[in-house]
């Protein structure tokens, strides 16, 4: 059997490696490799690739893929960048990442391949974060931000409407559970581990009382502010096992939003994507009871999301950056954005998108997130940004886990750590 | 066996021993065969619905059987090259004099003590300089060295107890150096080499940093790695995890049930005889 | 008497030899020259400049390093302790002779086979806060009282321990084994006519026999969980509050997240001169017999 089983297994093998070679042979396309991760709707990818081929017969991509955790898959882009290979052309950004490859030399120049008029064409939030002193280094994929969803069918069972201030989601929250009387029903989930994800979650607790963590001008640490401190006490004292279980302090997007969707929890945040799984109905128990909308902020001050999302970088020592770029633009024109958009959930980042009248009929919950996009606010952008982000998600993690310690000490020395790193930064030679 | 309280206080440790090595595996891995509901259900259904649905989609969405031959050969490669090169100079060793042969083989222990995270950065830089990335040869010889000292240590303890009247008898029978160590040592240290062979075919198949790094080519991908890639930002696949998780297990699982007697007298026939 | 053909030996190693200097010993080198330097990724106009120890200065005031160190002292200390503790009493169920002792051996070494990232995942499952089996058996279905494992800092810290212990105490099991076999039958068969009983001859004969393989099991595992890495990668990633941020996965976030590569050149040559000491100091104790079979 088990002889049998491996020879079906080579034989495949052969036969596939082979229609490889023939397909090689006949049109000799240039190789452009494309390194992302591994994508959940590997379908809908391939197809939009397979369209780039059948366009461009003198190219063919090769995908090649690392973890989807963001922080691991920058890890393997940055070995290969860093040691300047010259292997990969094209690669996944994340939109905290082109302020750190553009100072290192590692993302190509796009500024005379995109145009500041096209970039028009693009959402505001994006095209800046791609932008490093007065250079762009990246076309935007697609979209991301934190978003506020919660449980349609619940609210109005409850007459509430959504709510728009933290306190008033914990009140609502309050008499839902009473009504509801169903064990294991929390208020709120979230993404709380300490990651990258833990970042996000906090900047718009923090944002949404008026803080921020660093001076975008003046690179001032504001860790130690009031109004940062309040917040993080807030999440500490009333969300932390509170309004969420306290499990969300080892939750990423996965655990979060599986809870949601078991129907377990009231509010939830998460990324745009979230849309389409809690809306399936083979996955999801609450699909069609499903509302969103934008973050809530605290008494007196507006609310913010954290931008997140995707980009193309175009790789500096690349031999083929002409051909690099065709592919990146085919992947964010119009067409491939909306069928990104139609078949895999994503968010475009294209405004001619949002007006496609198919799109429109389709996914009209993308128009729901509009107001959300145009509350986005960055992460620091930093040329040292993963180290900022290690410390913060240190001294977040800290600050949520450990009640009743004292969050402005933590603050203080998480700051200086912080500074030093700007310091860093300042001394490039300019 | 003694008295009846004691028999009946060995068996209560045999079956302690069992539960505790099987049952968190089998728990995990009967996942594999339920579908989502039952998964997450509580109280907990022992009875999974064998439901195939995670191996369907484990096989045809994720091409598990692709990753399952990268392994194969990545696996299989390393144990041959390490198994050669890790008997030749365990005979050099087990001949050498003793002085010299104790400084290398701390030496070459030593080299097994440094942590893999460091020495990633440097392979990786020497395997982009020669064009071995996202190749077999490229994970396979690292592994040899990773799984060399180990293999070396035992190799020599093993060729060390055997007596080396056997071997001047080969020569006089017009055997040559490497002819008598082929044709007469080696047949007898079988028990060693499998030894050293399990070890390091276990560790190549379940190697998975460098894996992550140096393969980032989908056709080269190995399991380990196929399986870390299955997480996803949709709810966490638990049955189709699980049913990876049994499938890559299950050859070594194999292995164990196999040779179990071999692995066990091998290590004491030779190494740690303290 | 055999010729001692230095050539020949020297040309056997030589194979072993070149791999072994290419893929470890020029990294090791390689690391030590790193960690002499400032080197950071992400800034490549600050160059590479020489620094001497100020790595290592650095590292010795670093209080997360130090939590690090700390909490790795503390995994290595529990994870040994209990893995040769279980091992050991594995090793002498294994050792009797029974019916159905080869299915007994083969499901004592199956934990030990199963990669690292598949039993991670299993423990994420064992020990989701949710639905997972350990509380459903601890609290039963009262999901209120769950305990979520993997977000209290000590608790997490104790999973990834019990994670480890379950699969290395087979490992340890084996090494002990293997001392077990050398006891000479005949020794138990005398203390049995003198009327020792069970513990007194586990106490008199199997106890000081199977030292020495007790102190080999020791050493390696002292050696590996002080590397400790994959284990808290993929369950909890340093988390939460760096409860599990073990030394070893300090220095990857150092080096490959954040991008010092010479200040994490400088833990991953700490770790490796503990681990080395610790080496030696064994070796010291267990006394030469490395390289002898019939000791």
């Amino acid at each position: 059997m088990k002889t049998i089983k491996i020879m079906t297994i080579f034989l495949g093998i052969v036969v596939l490696s082979c229609t490889n070679v023939k397909s090689t042979w006949a049109e000799k396309p240039t190789n452009i490799v494309f390194l992302t991760w591994k994508p959940n709707q590997p379908e809908v990818w391939d197809t939009v690739i397979e369209n780039f081929h059948q366009k461009n017969p003198d190219i063919h991509i090769k995908v090649q893929v690392g973890p989807h955790s963001s922080t691991q898959y920058h890890a393997i882009v940055a070995q290969r960048l860093k040691n300047m290979d010259k292997s990969v052309d094209v690669f996944f950004m994340d939109v905290i990442w082109p302020p750190e490859f553009a100072n290192a030399g590692w993302a190509l120049d796009l500024s005379s391949k995109f145009s500041v008029e096209e970039q028009n064409k693009f959402l505001s939030g994006p095209i800046t974060a791609n932008t490093y002193q007065g250079k762009i280094y990246g076309v935007p994929c697609y979209l991301g931000a934190g978003l506020f969803y919660y449980r349609e069918d619940l609210l109005k069972k409850y007459h509430f409407k959504p709510p728009t201030l933290w306190k008033e989601m914990l009140k609502q929250g309050e008499v839902i559970l009473k009504g509801e009387n169903e064990q294991g029903l929390h208020i709120y989930s979230g993404q709380f581990k300490q990651y990258e994800g833990l970042v996000c979650n906090m900047m718009e607790f923090i944002w949404s009382n008026g803080g921020a963590v660093i001076e975008q001008k003046t690179g001032k640490v504001l860790l130690n502010d009031p109004t940062v401190v309040k917040s993080l006490e807030f999440v500490r004292d009333k969300i932390i096992a509170r309004a969420a279980p306290r499990g969300v302090i080892n939750y990423e997007e996965p655990e979060s939003l599986d809870l949601f969707i078991q129907g377990k929890t009231i509010f939830h945040r998460n990324w745009p994507y979230a849309w389409a799984v809690a809306n399936d109905q083979k996955k999801s128990k609450i699909a069609g009871k499903v509302g969103v909308g934008i973050i809530p902020a605290f008494q007196g001050h507006n609310s913010a999301s954290t931008l997140g999302g995707w980009q193309f970088g175009i790789n500096n020592y690349s031999m083929h950056a002409q051909k690099a770029w065709r592919f990146v633009q085919f992947m964010t024109s119009h067409e491939t954005q909306k069928i990104l958009a139609l078949d895999a959930g994503l968010a475009p980042t294209r405004r001619s998108v949002y007006q496609d009248p198919e799109v429109q009929e389709k996914r009209p919950h993308l128009n729901a997130f509009l107001p959300a996009f145009k509350n986005t606010r960055p992460r620091p952008l930093s040329p040292v940004y993963p180290m900022i982000s290690q410390e913060l998600q240190r001294f977040f993690s800290h600050a949520i886990t450990e009640s009743g310690s004292d969050i402005s000490e933590m603050a203080a020395a998480s700051s200086a750590r912080i500074e030093k790193f700007f310091a860093l930064g300042a001394m490039i030679p300019k | 066996m003694g008295k009846l309280p004691n028999k009946i206080l060995f068996i209560l440790g045999v079956f302690l021993a069992a539960a505790f090595s099987l049952a968190p595996f089998l728990w995990f891995v009967s996942a594999a065969f339920k579908d989502q509901t039952q998964i997450t259900a509580i109280p907990p259904e022992w009875l999974p619905s064998f439901s195939v649905e995670a191996f369907s989609s484990t096989v045809t969405q994720h091409g598990i059987f692709h990753y399952l031959w990268n392994s194969v050969i990545v696996a299989g490669g390393a144990t041959l090259v390490t198994i050669i090169l890790g008997a030749l100079a365990g005979y050099a060793l087990a001949r050498l004099s003793r002085g010299w042969a104790q400084i290398t083989l701390m030496g070459i222990l030593a080299c097994a003590m440094f942590p893999q995270i460091a020495i990633v950065g440097p392979v990786w830089r020497f395997l982009k300089f020669m064009g071995w990335l996202n190749t077999y040869q490229g994970l396979i010889l690292p592994y040899v060295a990773l799984t060399l000292p180990l293999a070396i240590w035992i190799l020599a303890v093993f060729f060390r107890e055997m007596p080396e009247e056997l071997e001047s008898a080969a020569l006089v029978d017009g055997c040559t150096r490497l002819g008598s160590l082929v044709r007469v040592i080696i047949p007898l240290s079988a028990p060693g080499l499998f030894t050293a062979a399990i070890l390091t075919f276990i560790y190549a198949w379940n190697e998975f940093f460098l894996a992550l790094l140096i393969m980032t080519d989908p056709a080269r991908q190995t399991m380990p790695v196929g399986i870390a890639l299955f997480q996803g930002e949709h709810t966490i696949p638990w049955g189709e995890i699980a049913a990876a998780s049994l499938i890559t297990t299950a050859p070594l699982i194999f292995m164990v049930l196999l040779f179990q007697r071999r692995i066990v007298t091998g290590l004491s026939a030779g190494a740690i005889k303290g | 008497m055999i010729r001692k053909d230095q050539h020949l030996y020297l040309a056997l190693l030589l194979p072993a030899i070149i791999v072994l200097l290419l893929f470890i010993a020029a990294p090791i080198i390689n690391s030590f020259f790193l960690s002499f330097h400032r080197i950071i990724i992400g800034l490549p106009q600050l160059k590479t400049p020489f620094v001497a120890l100020d790595n290592y200065l650095q590292l010795l005031k670093d209080p997360i390093a130090r939590h690090s160190f700390f909490i790795t002292i503390i995994f290595v200390a529990l994870t040994t302790f209990f893995e040769l503790l279980i091992g050991l009493f594995l090793a002498l169920l294994i050792h009797h002779r029974f019916p159905g002792r080869g299915a007994l051996r083969a499901c004592v070494l199956i934990p030990w086979a199963i990669p690292t990232v598949v039993s991670a995942q299993m423990w994420r499952y064992l020990f989701n806060d949710a639905y997972g089996v350990i509380n459903y058996m601890i609290f039963g279905a009262n999901t209120n009282s769950y305990i979520p494992w993997l977000a209290l800092p000590t608790t997490a810290l104790s999973s990834i321990i019990v994670a480890d212990i379950w699969k290395t105490s087979s490992f340890a099991a084996l090494l002990i084994l293997a001392g077990l076999q050398v006891i000479p039958e005949e020794l138990y068969q005398a203390a049995k006519v003198d009327g020792a009983i069970v513990w007194q001859r586990f106490r008199h004969i199997t106890w000081p026999l199977i030292r020495p393989a007790l102190l080999i099991a020791l050493l390696f595992r002292t050696i590996d969980a002080f590397r400790v890495f994959d284990l808290a990668f993929v369950m909890t990633q340093g988390g939460p509050a760096d409860a599990t941020n073990v030394l070893q996965l300090y220095g990857y976030k150092k080096m490959f997240v954040e991008g010092w590569m010479g200040y994490g050149s400088a833990v991953s040559v700490c770790i490796f001169i503990i681990v080395l000491v610790i080496a030696v100091a064994y070796v010291k104790m267990v006394g030469r017999r490395l390289l002898e079979a019939n000791v």
